[in-house]
């Protein structure tokens, strides 16, 4: 249309000719910007959507892998996986595909116009395009390379600072502020150098795209001169050319983006199906799942062995046997490694239990389904996780929908309704990252509450009030035995008083349980519980003191 | 959580203000060391947009000189003049682009570096009621925001102000007639511009809102995998996480929407003014009143005249922004040091109202205890100023030299706070806490850190190797590793001291962690060691060599313990129990057993086999 309103300037019946193309002209700018509209709202859209439903499809996945998934790989690389994987796939099939699609188009209907005009200005004006595709193409991998390198020093100057806030009285009591001011901004520095050399990665492209352009622009008009000169081409013909060669310079460079994304898009796609590939816990139906059997113990553990899959460390747990009758309180003592806390999670399946080793009122664990095992029994953990939310929602995690009333009588059954009650919205305080923070002994407690509220009839305390006084520790204790019978406890703990007060005590050694018995009988048999007690010198120090 | 720092996801409410004067001056004021720099960035910038303004010309010039009157003398020389210009417009960007990096980089390295060196100084109450994660904010994500201002926003602005500037002059001095018609269409882009700007930048900041939402809840649920199973709560964090996918994708794709109407707007209004442009400038060139070669200059300028007006309404986004985030940094640089980092006056004279002992500095007299609290009151600040309730309530007690003092009491009695306060985290509300017959307040800095020694009761170590950490303490890294009983576990390793700690120290078990940290307090030989004993449980043969390191430790120093262990208690010289914010009983472990009270009572649940 350019082409024919230049043309027509110089024509005779010049004015009418000119305005037909220019209105021809504003007829095609808009039908244009309608179809960009569509088709971009049309495309991006669908790729959104599609991104939604691969995070979603994902993260359901992912939740539902054993948890020695979790155990080799970092909570980082699923992180990013959720992330940046599939917003790399996003990228791809909507921006991506956009400008694809925009370029195929945009190519085939310049140069056909182009070829038109001149078809030997065409071929000069394109030789510079390979050169381009490649130079952005080019710059897009060695940003993304700088990108992350400054990424990665970005996360470690964000690991100082953490670490310095975390350990601040420390630096403070020991006078310690140079000393961490010259380590972040040596940090800093590291940042400030990747920042760097990307800025220049970045300058440099703009400029050689530009310097670029500028050649082929130049041929062009060096070539299209000397046609219209020669009067192989109309004045119309050449600035029409230019303004196509124009339209052609941003295609042309989105080109070497759009071949890096493709390749990053099409690698995050395969990280993201190497996760969807690895098969989840079994939550399928049991057809017929076992009888209870009347008289079975509550809990049985026949010959249970188990070893942590690649690792060299052998059999974490070697023939356990031990059964509990239902509403017991048993006590689980052991140095640091001796399989006390291995032996929790394989009671929850956590980790997968050979068939014909642990048996719940007679039936045979690995024949129940998944849910109805973790709903009879409720661990508390020795790292005490909390979400940041309401402690409310905390307290009732375990429930599908949190009821206030029996929040309040388990965080009351924990001791820890008198500080919750202190709190400016009692059980709806935020705590966490955007809320208070809880001291270790609340939120221990909190979550024996938690495990309270869920209500499972087998409670298993792996070192849960480590950080709660003894006092309250008793309470918490008389407490749950007030419910006797409704519920069995298995408990480890460190602090041996504690284990007078249980009606059993199992002792592991190196994954083996080596003595079983009341607290009384074990002390006097003189054993290895007897070691471990008076490696406290409870009793020694006592005789010497008074 | 170990990788919280790698996936921050803390996200503030980022309000829109308008321009603050001071604010800009305070930041004009972090630029004034760059002069230089910038000197060259905006001189780079004028030549680069003249360079840049040549091109459109010289293709008139080719036109009209050239091809309208079929001479082919001189094209080649109009073309490498043309080529040069692109060349030099091309070099003088890469040069701005670099330069006017390089200072962004430059002022937020300095600024970052001057929040940490505050933040460094705050009082621990500023830590206290600040989560973590809103000051990993302030020195990252605000930073950064001030980072974009600086790097892509102000000089690009005056660069863009200057392209337009240039091109409306080059144009109306071309042709007047033909550039106000050029102008005509941009009161309508501006409009249209400014009005889908509002709405996307709305949008765009829900979104990212929405994300940091949902990237925070994805953090935490992966953390915490293990209580979604053992909790058999699949199916509700699934659940919970769709709503958040479903608003984080409901947000994008109000922004797509947006964007749709956006980019093809502003295209159709470009192609709108250049058929204007062709429309009158076509009649005036058959009408013979300007050339074909200005015609076609025009239609190059026009194309070239958009994308600044674009750009500028984009800065102004940049701009709003980073004044919100500039105004929250300077809160930090703002905030009132603690006061021990203040000068004293001369002399280190007390504050007033107080007499100085006579010949406080040289001799101390005998009679004047190591620690001394006089009705010591405290409550912890709260973030309005006020204070709580009352934690400490007149507590009263001496230790002299050598002794070793056990606090005991029930959780919330106050223990850890009488630590805090001889290490002067926090300023007392009433009473006087003296250290060999001086007033903590009276003492510098310096002075009282190196007097007295903290081990905390979460044994936290920096990343780095564990001589590092011991010698983050003092200089007697020696003797302190081997009386710690360090040297016991770390000789038989291969990399022995240099052993990495990994972060927070989780390369080593609790029990080494906290013989370190004994290390660390060992390692100045402190007048006073303060020690909040570690609760956390480690079995019991680990616990025999701590309190073996411990009892060494303690023994003939000056210290004030947070006991918990029975060992730790009767080794004590004296024993203080404390019961809500009060001292209850002071003495022996004999005396008070016999004296059967509180002291009793507690030992007897603690220790006692039923």
């Amino acid at each position: 249309m350019i082409r024919d309103a230049i043309d027509g300037i110089s024509a005779p019946d010049g004015r009418e000719q000119v305005v037909r193309a220019v209105s021809w002209m504003v007829l095609f700018a808009v039908l244009h910007g309608g179809f960009r509209y569509f088709g971009r709202r049309g495309m991006l859209v669908t790729a959104r959507r599609v991104e939604m439903r691969l995070r979603r499809d994902l993260l359901s996945h992912v939740i539902r892998l054993p948890l020695s998934f979790f155990g080799r790989t970092p909570t980082g690389d699923v992180m990013s996986r959720l992330t940046n994987d599939v917003s790399a796939v996003w990228l791809l099939l909507g921006p991506g595909a956009l400008t694809l699609a925009g370029t195929a188009i945009s190519y085939v209907l310049a140069l056909l116009f182009m070829a038109r005009i001149n078809v030997m200005l065409t071929l000069v004006s394109l030789a510079v395009a390979p050169v381009i595709v490649f130079t952005s193409r080019e710059y897009g991998k060695a940003f993304h390379r700088n990108h992350r390198k400054a990424q990665e020093s970005l996360a470690a100057m964000n690991t100082t600072l953490q670490e310095n806030i975390t350990g601040i009285r420390l630096v403070k009591a020991y006078g310690l502020e140079e000393r961490e001011e010259g380590r972040f901004r040596a940090a800093c520095r590291d940042y400030y150098r990747h920042n760097v050399s990307v800025s220049k990665t970045s300058a440099a492209f703009h400029g050689a795209i530009g310097l670029l352009a500028g050649v082929g622009v130049a041929f062009v008009l060096l070539m299209g001169g000397w046609l219209v000169i020669r009067g192989r081409l109309t004045l119309g013909g050449f600035v029409a050319f230019n303004a196509y060669l124009a339209m052609l310079s941003f295609p042309t460079m989105a080109l070497g983006w759009v071949i890096n994304l493709v390749q990053r898009g099409g690698s995050a796609m395969g990280r993201i199906n190497e996760f969807l590939g690895i098969p989840t816990e079994s939550w399928e139906p049991v057809l017929s799942p076992p009888r209870k059997v009347p008289d079975a113990p509550f809990l049985e553990v026949r010959d249970l062995s188990f070893a942590y899959e690649g690792q060299d460390r052998g059999e974490a747990l070697k023939g356990i046997t031990f059964s509990l009758r239902k509403g017991e309180i048993v006590g689980l003592v052991g140095q640091t490694g001796s399989g006390k806390s291995t032996l929790f999670s394989l009671l929850l399946l956590l980790y997968p239990v050979p068939p014909g080793t642990i048996f719940l009122e007679g039936r045979d664990v690995s024949l129940l389904p998944l849910d109805e095992i973790r709903g009879a029994v409720s661990l508390v953990s020795q790292d005490p996780f909390l979400f940041s939310d309401t402690i409310l929602a905390n307290i009732c995690f375990g429930k599908d929908v949190p009821d206030e009333q029996d929040a309040r009588r388990a965080v009351s059954m924990a001791r820890f309704l008198a500080e919750v009650e202190e709190l400016p919205d009692g059980l709806h305080t935020v705590i966490g990252e955007r809320g208070i923070s809880l001291s270790g002994g609340q939120k221990q407690r909190a979550t024996i509450a938690r495990a309270l509220c869920a209500g499972g009839e087998l409670l298993l305390l792996d070192d849960a009030l480590s950080a709660v006084d003894s006092e309250t520790e008793q309470e918490i204790f008389r407490e749950i035995l007030s419910v006797r019978g409704g519920r069995t406890v298995l408990f480890s703990t460190h602090r041996m008083a504690s284990l007078s007060r249980c009606d059993r005590v199992l002792v592991l050694e190196e994954g083996r349980i080596v003595e079983e018995g009341t607290h009384d009988e074990l002390f006097s048999r003189r054993g290895a519980y007897y070691d471990l007690y008076s490696r406290q010198m409870i009793t020694r120090e006592l005789e010497a003191a008074l | 959580m170990s990788n919280g720092a790698e996936f921050y996801f803390y996200e503030d409410r980022v309000e829109t203000r308008g321009m603050d004067m001071r604010l800009l001056r305070r930041l004009f004021s972090y630029l004034a060391p760059h002069k230089g720099l910038i000197a060259v960035a905006l001189g780079a910038l004028v030549l680069g947009t003249a360079c840049q303004l040549a091109g459109p010309y010289i293709i008139k010039l080719v036109i009209d000189r050239n091809i309208m009157p079929r001479v082919m003398e001189g094209l080649g020389r109009r073309i490498g003049l043309f080529f040069a210009a692109q060349a030099g417009a091309m070099g003088f960007l890469y040069l701005q682009m670099f330069t006017v990096s390089i200072i962004g980089q430059r002022v937020i390295l300095k600024i970052r570096a001057d929040m940490f060196g505050r933040l460094q100084r705050l009082p621990v109450s500023f830590f206290d009621r600040t989560p973590t994660g809103r000051v990993m904010t302030r020195l990252t994500s605000d930073v950064e925001a001030l980072q974009e201002l600086i790097s892509s926003g102000l000089v690009s602005t005056v660069g863009s102000a200057t392209v337009l500037v240039g091109i409306a002059a080059v144009l109306l001095w071309m042709d007047a007639r033909l550039a106000l018609v050029t102008f005509a269409v941009l009161p309508a882009i501006v409009l249209f511009v400014e009005l889908l700007k509002k709405f996307i930048r709305e949008a765009n900041r829900e979104m990212r809102r929405k994300l940091a939402r949902l990237n925070a809840f994805l953090q935490e649920h992966l953390s915490g995998v293990a209580v979604v199973k053992a909790f058999v709560q699949e199916g509700k964090s699934v659940r919970e996480f769709d709503a958040r996918n479903d608003e984080y994708a409901a947000e994008s794709i109000r922004l797509t929407n947006f964007y749709s109407v956006y980019f093809p707007g502003v295209e159709l209004f470009a192609s709108v003014a250049i058929a204007l442009l062709l429309w009158q400038g076509g009649f005036r060139v058959i009408a013979g009143a300007v050339t074909f070669g200005t015609l076609v200059a025009f239609l190059e300028y026009a194309q070239k005249f958009f994308s600044p007006i674009k750009d500028i309404s984009d800065k102004y986004n940049i701009l709003q922004s980073a004044l919100a985030s500039s105004e929250r940094i300077f809160q930090v640089l703002d905030t009132e040091v603690s006061p021990e980092y203040r000068q004293l006056p001369p002399g280190g004279k007390a504050p007033p109202g107080r007499a100085e002992e006579p010949g406080g500095e040289s001799g101390t007299p005998p009679a004047q205890p190591a620690i001394e609290f006089r009705d010591v009151w405290f409550s912890y600040p709260k973030g309005d100023g006020t204070g709580g309730e009352m934690v400490l309530r007149g507590v009263s007690f001496a230790l002299h030299e050598g002794e070793t003092g056990a606090i005991v009491g029930a959780t919330g009695a106050g223990k850890t706070t009488i630590l805090n306060l001889l290490c002067r985290f926090y300023e007392i509300s009433r009473g006087e806490i003296r250290l060999f017959g001086r007033d903590v307040r009276e003492i510098p800095r310096e002075e009282l850190r190196r007097m007295v020694s903290l081990v905390l009761q979460d044994p936290f170590l920096f990343s780095g190797t564990i001589r590092e950490n011991v010698e983050a303490g003092g200089d007697e890294l020696d003797r302190a590793v081997e009386v710690a009983g360090v040297s016991r576990f770390s000789a038989s390793w291969e990399t022995g001291l240099a052993t990495q700690v990994g972060e927070r120290g989780g390369h080593l078990s609790v029990g080494q962690r906290q013989l370190v940290s004994f290390a660390r307090a060992l390692s100045r030989d402190p007048k006073i060691l303060v020690l909040d004993e570690a609760t956390s449980s480690v079995d019991p043969v680990t616990e025999h060599e701590v309190q073996g390191a411990l009892g060494k430790i303690l023994s003939g120093r000056t210290s004030l313990v947070v006991a918990h262990r029975l060992s730790t208690i009767l080794s004590s010289d004296r024993i203080i129990v404390m019961h809500r914010g009060k001292v209850r009983e002071i003495g022996t472990h004999k005396e008070l057993l016999a004296s059967r009270g509180i002291y009793h009572r507690l030992f007897s649940l603690q220790f006692a086999p039923r």
